[in-house]
Order: structure tokens, then C-alpha cells, then sequence
């Protein structure tokens, strides 16, 4: 059960975030083998988050480096996110263009309207609200609704309001609490925000509060981690496949083209290949349900199809049913 | 026959901050103490379970009010507090377990006669002290383990150790079996309604 944590503030100069990636990596429980400087929080994947507000830049590079420039605990998986704070209106070409250098991208919306725009027509993996501010409208389930049903995930941070600023732990309470109402509970995550290691906490820290906070132990535990794989993974889809439904996996004499994840709701996208049946299903789940395929697991499915596209014509690929 | 029944929660005091002072021990100038060593260093010299016990009592009391001061005042309790390992045992009424939990994940430094910055994560919760000593045992023998696999691998620059001990990570994911995590599952005789409303 791999923890997501989908928010850590990038910024330069960045002294503090070698100590704040150590303290939130996995090392705990049950290795007794853990490598030298992995120290124990919890999380598996962070995420830096470079903010960008108001205009967007001209330069699409990613503002943040590859590789970075200081150690990242080793059994840490580091992800590239872009936060997009929507002071202006924003199309979503040049939405896309930006993502592409990054490896998920999250969107800030300032009011009502934006937050509208945001959830029904932006190209975004996450909405992120300010929720240590009072909000001045109510969360409405049906723009939510629309939200997570198109893939998007709202985003929870916890660490202002673990801060110790009274107010802003009232406004963060009261926030979730309309969020998770209206959310009815569905497609909501979890992360930290925490710009030093002294905002971190562990996961299953997050995971009371939110249970306390109305979202219940079981969800809770999703938001942490199955909901946040969810949005790393759809990220990496829609810039790496055609349209989050084919990836050519081997582009050999063979043109074998493989089908690499089952999903295909919230965009509505119909089928490529002719023999294969579109499973739509209502729940929000946009990859595929058990785990992320592993490279030995990708490796072993392209055997297998090289194989039986060896027996059968054409680049027929049965769909796996497994994957509900 | 009603009996009190209570949660023992098993709580790890780290400390995020760079030391201030290079009072440390047994080290060559130079060099680095990793991160794990830092983070989990001993509490300083002023903090003991009472200071925890306060810690406690006044997050309640800001978090909770009088409401949550008088549901948990009477069952709580630093049953177990060590300084050198920086973990204790706090005892709970079960009903109120996860208020006192979250003025735990509240605290963000200690009180007065101790003064600095800690970051408490909860690690364990269940329902007999038994179970959580078992855990804290074990939790020590593994830090002592990985310290000395930095210690080696810092020096030797090998990962001999490291590879040697088997991998213990389990792949196969039992989401059932998280959906609890940290909390050990009650004894069947245990189990009854859940007088807390809070939870959804």
C-alpha cells in the first residue's frame, strides 16, 4: 500500500527540502534493510509542486530539475507537479502545452467561477483549493460530481492548518467538511503542503484526521493512497498514450499495438480496436483497479502478445476482464 | 459486568529540526549524522511523561474545549514514556481514542520547560498495553538494526548489509487487511456499538 503525498512545495532556494523528502520516505515497519538515509513517515511517492500565478510563462521547461540537485531517499519515487493559480482565465492548449514537461498538474482556482471553469472544462489531474481561507460560496455536488466524474480529484492539504494558526484550522475544518458533503466522499486527496519537514505527518496520522473530519477510516485510507495512485497514474496516461487508451508498447515489424490500461470513462472515448467491448463502468476509477504494472508484468504481457499475435491475425488483443 | 476498555496508542516523538547544538557524541568531526539518527534522537533532559501528559491535555483542551477535556480527562495516561528511544505509551478511553489522536497530530512543539519542535506520529493503537510493548520492542531492535547498517554502509561504502538482509516488503497488497492499519483489530468478545457519531 504505497502513500502518496502529491503536494511538496518546490522552491529555490530549497535548503529545507532534502530533510523534509527524508522525513516523509518509507523505511518503517517491516525492513529491517532500509538504505542509509530513508527515514520513517511513510510515504512511497511525493510529488514537488512548483506554483505558478497568474500569467503563464512563456518557458515550458519544467521548472524543476532533472535530476534534482541534492539526494532524494532511495526507496522515495519523486514526481513533477505544476500548480496553476487561476487569477486569469486560462485555455486549455496552452494548459497542455505546460503539463507536458511535468508529470501532473494541478489547478488553483481563487473563486467561484474559476472553480467552475476548473472542474467542467480544464484539462487538469487535481483542483486544489486555498482551504485554510473562508470560502465564500458552498461546494455544490453537481460541479463535483462532474469533476471527479472526467478524472479530475480535489485536493485536501493538511498542513497549514496543523500549523497552529487557530484560524486557519477552523477554515480548514469547516472547508472539508462542505467538501466531503458535497463530494459525497468520492475523488477526494489527501496531501501535505508542508513546506518543512516540522508540517509532515505520517500517514495514518492524515488518515484519523480526515476520518475525524467525516471522511471515515475507509476512505480515508483511499484518499492517501488508492485515489492519489489514481491521479499519478491517469497523469502519466494522458501524456504518454493516445488519448489515455492505446500505447504502442512494441512498435516492431510486428505493429503489435497493445491496450495498456482498461479505462476509459471519464473521457468518453470510444474504442480503437473493432473486436474489443468498452466496459464503462460508474465507478471513478481511472486506471486500472489492483496495481500499477510493473515493468517485469509490462515486459511478460508483451511476450505474451508477441506470442499469440504469432498464433492469430491481426493485432487482436484480448481485454483483461481482471481488471473491474 | 461493564468494563472500562481502553486504547493504548504508541506514539514516536520526532524532531524534524537540525540540532541546534554539535553536542553530539562519537562522531568524527565532519561527519554527517544521517537523517534516520536525527530525526529519532532522544528527547532532551526536561522532557518526561509528564510534560507528554501536558502536551496532551492542553491539545485536547484547545482542539476539543471543555467537551473534549471532560470526555478524555478521566481515562488518560502516559503509561510508558522513554526518553532515549523518544516513544511512549498513552492510554485512552477507547470511545475518545482518535480526539486524543488528533491533539497528537496537532502538537507541533513541546511545552515550556522543554520548548522545541517535534513532529508525534501515532504508531500503533490497540486495545492491550501487551501489544503495544511488543511493537515498541521491536520498533527499537529495527532502529538499531538500520543504524547500524548507516553506520556500515557510511563507512565500508557497501551495500553488503544492506542486500544481505532479505526483503521483507510485502508486494502483494491486502487492502483489506490495511483498511485498519495501524490499529490492531478488537477482540470479538470487544465488540460493540460504536457510541461515536464523529466517525463516517
Amino acid at each position: 500500500m504505497p502513500f502518496y503525498d502529491l503536494n511538496v512545495p518546490w522552491s529555490t532556494p530549497n535548503s529545507e527540502l532534502p530533510r523534509t523528502l527524508s522525513f516523509l520516505a518509507e523505511s518503517y515497519l517491516i525492513e529491517p534493510n532500509a538504505d542509509a538515509d530513508v527515514c520513517a513517515v511513510g510515504y512511497n511517492v511525493v510529488a514537488l509542486n512548483f506554483t505558478i500565478t497568474g500569467k503563464l510563462p512563456t518557458n515550458f521547461a519544467c521548472a524543476i530539475p532533472d535530476p534534482l540537485p541534492f539526494v532524494v531517499p532511495s526507496k522515495l519515487t519523486v514526481l513533477r507537479r505544476l500548480t496553476l493559480v487561476l487569477t486569469t482565465p486560462v485555455n486549455n492548449a496552452a494548459l497542455t502545452q505546460l503539463a507536458s514537461s511535468y508529470d501532473i498538474l494541478a489547478v488553483r482556482p481563487v473563486d467561484e467561477k474559476s472553480l467552475l471553469l476548473a472542474a467542467t472544462s480544464l484539462d487538469s489531474d487535481i483542483v486544489s483549493l486555498d482551504l485554510t481561507q473562508r470560502l465564500p460560496y458552498f461546494f455544490r455536488f453537481k460541479t463535483l460530481a462532474e469533476a471527479v466524474k472526467r478524472g479530475v480529484r480535489f485536493e485536501v492539504c493538511y498542513a497549514q492548518g496543523v500549523g497552529g494558526d487557530a484560524v486557519s484550522r477552523r477554515n480548514l475544518i469547516g472547508n472539508v467538511q462542505g467538501l466531503i458533503r458535497a463530494s459525497r466522499k468520492r475523488g477526494l486527496i489527501v496531501s501535505s503542503g508542508a513546506a518543512s519537514a516540522g508540517a509532515c505527518r505520517g500517514p495514518w496520522d492524515v488518515i484519523n484526521l480526515a476520518s475525524i473530519w467525516g471522511l471515515g477510516q475507509e476512505r480515508g485510507y483511499e484518499a492517501l493512497s488508492e485515489e492519489a495512485r489514481k491521479v499519478a497514474v491517469t497523469a502519466r496516461l494522458r501524456r504518454t498514450s493516445y488519448r489515455s487508451v492505446v500505447n504502442v508498447v512494441y512498435g516492431g515489424e510486428q505493429a503489435a499495438k497493445s491496450d495498456k490500461k482498461a479505462e476509459i470513462r471519464e473521457k468518453g472515448i470510444q474504442d480503437v480496436q473493432e473486436k474489443r467491448k468498452v466496459h464503462v463502468l460508474d465507478d471513478t476509477s481511472p486506471a486500472e483497479s489492483e496495481k500499477p504494472v510493473s515493468k517485469r508484468e509490462q515486459k511478460r504481457r508483451r511476450k505474451a502478445e508477441l506470442e499469440k499475435h504469432a498464433e492469430t491475425k491481426g493485432s487482436v488483443v484480448t481485454p483483461d476482464h481482471t481488471k473491474m | 459486568m461493564v468494563r472500562i476498555k481502553h486504547r493504548y496508542l504508541l506514539i514516536n516523538i520526532l524532531y524534524p529540526d537540525p540540532k541546534s547544538t554539535s553536542g553530539r557524541p562519537a562522531t568524527k568531526p565532519g561527519d554527517e549524522v544521517p537523517y534516520t539518527v536525527q530525526f529519532r534522537r532522544p528527547s532532551p533532559d526536561r522532557m518526561d511523561g509528564g510534560v507528554l501528559t501536558r502536551l496532551i491535555r492542553d491539545g485536547v483542551a484547545e482542539l476539543y474545549g471543555d467537551y473534549g477535556s471532560g470526555k478524555v480527562a478521566g481515562s488518560l495516561q502516559v503509561k510508558y514514556f522513554s526518553q532515549a528511544t523518544s516513544t511512549a505509551i498513552v492510554r485512552v478511553s477507547r470511545d475518545y481514542y482518535r480526539l486524543v489522536w488528533a491533539a497528537l497530530t496537532f502538537a507541533t512543539r513541546l511545552p515550556n520547560p522543554v520548548g522545541q519542535s517535534c513532529v508525534i506520529q501515532v504508531v500503533r493503537v490497540s486495545g492491550t498495553i501487551r501489544k503495544s510493548e511488543e511493537e515498541a520492542i521491536r520498533r527499537a531492535r529495527l532502529s538499531i538494526r538500520r543504524a547500524e547498517a548507516a553506520a556500515k554502509s557510511s563507512n565500508a561504502a557497501t551495500a553488503g548489509l544492506a542486500a544481505a538482509t532479505p526483503q521483507l516488503l510485502s508486494t502483494e497488497d491486502d487492502d483489506a487487511d490495511m483498511i485498519n492499519g495501524i490499529e490492531d483489530p478488537d477482540d470479538p468478545r470487544d465488540i460493540e456499538e460504536d457510541l461515536d457519531d464523529d466517525e463516517g
